[in-house]
């Protein structure tokens, strides 16, 4: 059963100011779920881009069936058979299922004009054949993530891949998708022998569906196990180099004064639809309120609201007491607020602007900045950078590399230390271990405690309902825009939540 | 820091080999329309530094095409593209010019500064509607600007036709010429420059300042990258993109009435011949930069002087200055594909020669 389809032989690649892979030797075998696990910035996304073809290896050498990688593209890749899923998608949104999975490769009539029907038809026997439901006439811009997420496999396997890679595909989808993407990959392997190669951050996943494991750490590769074979307190510890500790996170303190007051509040999606209907609930100082939803149920736009990057139908918002309803961003953060975003990239950083640029944001104006003639004394933000990419552990080319070229939790990294560190009675926190590894999550988690504790108003929504849990001192759950059960953290099971999160059931307000 | 400078180092020996390409083009054309490219481009370089008075004009039209070009920039910085200069200009030239013909009499100071404050006015305003209308309604500037551009020049043939047309009968479309105790004063006989090249030069300065050295500059650099990021970290995009929409069309009405008063004294057609969009191209090409912009508006205002004393001189069409200057524009524009492509390559090599050099080194990486 072990016959090689992919051999890294010492490949390692140079950026400017990082070493990203360092000499890795690696087989993968036909017909296996190889997962790749290690810290932010260890180096698997890079790994993957080369077996694909986005960057050329400054060293060594890759085979796909023990051919030798001769150029490194995508289209070579492809014809190889390699498939890839990118962290962020890469589809045209006003194009429907059918015409994203053909593109490049349109069926044509009389060789020449691109044949929609037969592009349906095609995809149609594709969702048969793997069993990954999707409609081919709905338009990419109206699936939701876990569909985009399918259509972007059913392009890979379109393409004629045997050779699935998929960069932290989990990140993003709900506990059900995820069982449902495991299922189909499972068949895949089963049935078409195919080799699917799984980026993740969540151990538990490793152990669910992979038949090997390769840790990687600093750019190395430094074990590879068959999975079976170890548990996943070891392949943490095998990650950051020593063991880690999942220490019980401490919670001090009493609640104190309401910080954040929502009431009654009504916003539309971006299509013009309800999506917050009628929603109140609040915060009080030295607590943490986790919010548990089911993706897409208007708890992005409740978040948005409040922090004045979404319009308010009606209904009101309070922070720290001050009305703030429809205000600008600038004066709802002068009330009090501080907002790590659920989506980094597009509102969280600028990928342009350096790492130091992105750490200072919001500080510009303060006196130890800034000079005599509104000068901002550039050595001074470098300190300050510094100091803070230390404090946060974040890891790579250093303050002055552009914040784009980083790898993805540690941009979460580079915004999470940035809003932590304004020191704000009130905190909204959006997803905020999205693509972080283990060891960082349990830093982030205790900063978060070390927040509450301190005192702030924390309003926390985030997809891993294992988070929402271990964080929180009350959980809302809503469903539709629409508050439909609160707990105490301890007094509620897991499966209750479930069926609130999902409408089954709801206390009447 | 490293990797910025080598990028500026990548742009510069960009910039020299477009130049140097665009010449020797330049040359082949010369060649095959009969003229000796030699002399041509010598007579090119006589007519620009030859004599005290052709140095001071290429200063004058530098000074022109930097201000220009720096307001262009200043929209550019924010994400909002200036195109409507050409307009603000002229609207700054005339309404400078008829206040300095209504207030004859009045001290010079007194003209002048109020010619200025008129010339910022209208131009600010002339730029106000169009970045209001972008900011509140999304109405593309680049195509209001067009419009307005149009209105300002047909408003300013009309104005002189009309109720402020000279009544001396040698001038058929111009206002009265403004009285020589209000002109800037010249500097090189014979030549335009005058001192409001040291107006120019402080505005200049300033601009730079702003826009590379203060927390203001910075805040301006977020919002053009990325304006919902800059929303989300409390700036006011809005208000920013207006007011540098605001101040780019009073530098451009500045240089109207600098025009005005320095070099031309009248109000008349030849005030402005598309002078704002070559500022645009020196802008474009030095990436809206301001330093770059500055430096490039020098080069570009001695090879359009140049390209003039060479058609008196050697009698070669001046149209070899709008050929280079074009193919520029286009060498510089393909950098970023075609060059790429080849700096990736020549990068992954010294990448590649750097990792043996690590691995036979022997050291760790911690
Ligand atoms: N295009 C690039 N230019 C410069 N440096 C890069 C580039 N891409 C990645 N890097 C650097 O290479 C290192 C490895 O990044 P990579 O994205 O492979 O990490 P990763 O293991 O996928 O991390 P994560 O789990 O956070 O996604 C990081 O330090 C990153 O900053
Ligand atoms: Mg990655």
């Amino acid at each position: 059963m072990s016959e090689p389809v992919v051999e890294f032989r010492h490949i390692s690649m140079q950026f400017p100011g990082v070493l990203a892979n360092d000499d890795i030797s690696l087989t993968v075998n036909k017909g296996e779920v190889f997962a790749l696990v290690g810290e932010n910035g260890a180096g698997k996304s890079t790994l993957m881009n080369l077996l694909y073809g986005i960057y050329t290896p400054t060293g060594g050498e890759i085979y796909i069936r023990g051919r030798r990688v001769e150029r490194y593209n995508p289209k070579y890749a492809i014809d190889q058979g390699v498939g890839m899923v990118h962290q962020h998608f890469m589809l045209v949104p006003s194009f429907t299922a059918a015409q994203n999975i053909v593109m490049r490769k349109e069926p044509k009539k009389l060789g020449l004009f691109y044949d929609n029907a037969e592009a349906i038809r095609q995809t149609r026997a594709l969702v048969e054949e793997y069993g990954l439901e999707v409609d081919p006439t709905e338009k990419v811009a109206d699936l939701s993530v876990g569909l985009q997420q399918r259509v972007e496999i059913l392009k890979a396997l379109y393409r004629g891949a045997d050779i699935l890679i998929l960069d932290e595909p989990t990140a993003v989808l709900t506990p059900q998708e995820t069982d449902e993407l495991f299922a189909v990959l499972r068949r895949i392997v089963a049935e078409k022998q195919m080799t699917v190669i799984l980026i993740t951050h969540k151990l538990g996943e490793v152990m669910a569906i992979s038949d090997r494991v390769g840790v990687m750490r600093k750019g190395r590769l430094v074990n590879v196990k068959n999975t079976s074979e170890v548990d996943q307190r070891q392949i943490a510890s095998m990650m950051v180099g020593r063991p880690v500790l999942y220490e019980a996170l401490e919670k001090t303190g009493t609640p104190g004064e309401l910080r954040i007051e929502v009431a009654h509040l009504r916003c539309l999606d971006e299509r013009g639809l309800p999506a917050v209907r009628d929603l109140s609930l609040s915060v009080r100082s030295g607590e943490v309120l986790g919010i548990a939803a089911v993706e897409g149920n208007g708890q992005s736009e409740l978040i948005e609201a409040i922090a004045g990057m979404q319009h308010i139908e009606s209904g009101s918002v309070k922070i720290c007491g001050k009305d703030v309803t429809n205000r600008s961003p600038a004066e709802i953060r002068a009330a009090g607020l501080a907002h790590v975003p659920e989506d980094r990239l597009a509102t969280g950083l600028s990928a342009e602007a350096s790492v130091g640029e992105n750490l200072l944001t919001g500080r510009q104006r303060e006196k130890r900045f800034r000079k005599a003639f509104d000068f901002l004394d550039r050595s001074s933000v470098a300190r300050y950078a510094g100091e803070l990419y230390e404090r946060f552990d974040i890891r790579g080319a250093g303050v002055d590399a552009a914040a784009g070229d980083m790898s993805g939790g540690n941009m979460q990294k580079v915004v999470i230390a940035r809003e932590f560190n304004f020191d704000t009675p009130v905190l909204i926190i959006a997803q905020p271990t999205r693509g972080v590894d283990v060891g960082a999550i349990e830093f982030i988690h205790s900063r978060i405690i070390e927040k509450r504790n301190a005192g702030c108003a924390i309003l926390l929504c985030s997809a891993d309902l294992d988070e929402v849990f271990r964080l929180s001192d009350r959980i809302v759950t809503i469903y539709e825009g629409r508050v439909t059960g609160e707990f105490v953290t301890d007094q509620v099971t897991r499966e209750e939540v479930g069926y609130y999160m999902t409408g089954a059931r709801e206390v009447a307000q | 820091m490293s990797e910025r400078m080598q990028q500026r180092l990548r742009y510069l020996a960009f910039l020299v080999i477009s130049i140097l390409l665009a010449f020797g083009i330049g040359a082949i054309v010369l060649a095959v329309t009969d003229h000796e490219p030699l002399a041509a481009y010598k007579a090119m370089f006589q007519g620009a530094f030859s004599a005290p008075r052709h140095i001071g004009d290429v200063l004058e039209y530098a000074m022109v095409l930097a201000l220009c070009g720096l307001a262009c920039d200043l929209g550019s910085r924010v994400g909002i593209f200036n195109v409507g200069g050409e307009g603000q200009l002229l609207l700054g030239a005339i309404v400078a010019c008829q206040v300095g013909v209504w207030l004859k009499g009045s001290p010079t100071w007194l003209v002048m500064v109020l010619a200025a404050l008129a010339a910022i006015v209208v131009g600010g305003v002339y730029a106000f509607i169009p970045g209001v209308l972008k900011v509140k309604v999304k109405v593309n500037e680049v195509i209001t600007t067009i419009m307005l551009n149009t209105v300002a020049a047909l408003l300013c043939s009309y104005l002189v036709k009309g109720p402020w047309q000279s009544s001396s009968k040698y001038v058929t479309a111009g206002t009265e010429k403004l009285n020589a105790q209000y002109w800037f004063g010249g500097l090189i006989k014979g030549s335009k420059l005058s001192t409001a090249i040291f107006a120019a030069a402080v505005i200049a300065f300033f601009i730079w300042y702003v826009m590379q050295r203060t927390s203001r500059g910075y805040e301006m650099k977020l919002i053009g990258q990325n304006p919902r990021f800059a929303r989300f970290s409390g700036l006011r995009n809005d208000t920013v993109v207006i007011l540098c929409m605001t101040i780019s069309g009073a530098i451009c009405g500045l240089v109207g009435m600098f025009r005005v008063y320095g070099a031309e004294h009248i109000f008349k057609s030849g005030i402005s011949n598309d002078y704002y969009f070559e500022g645009l191209m020196v802008a474009m090409i030095a990436r809206y930069q301001p330093l770059t912009t500055i430096l490039l508006s020098l080069f570009f205002a001695a090879l359009k002087i140049g390209a003039e004393g060479m058609q008196a001189s050697a009698g070669v069409s001046n149209h070899i200055y709008l050929i280079i200057q074009t193919i520029i524009i286009f060498f510089m524009a393909a950098e970023s594909g075609i060059f790429t492509a080849i700096e990736n390559r020549r990068m992954q090599k010294a990448a590649r020669r750097a990792a043996l050099a690590r691995r036979e080194g022997g050291t760790d990486n911690e």
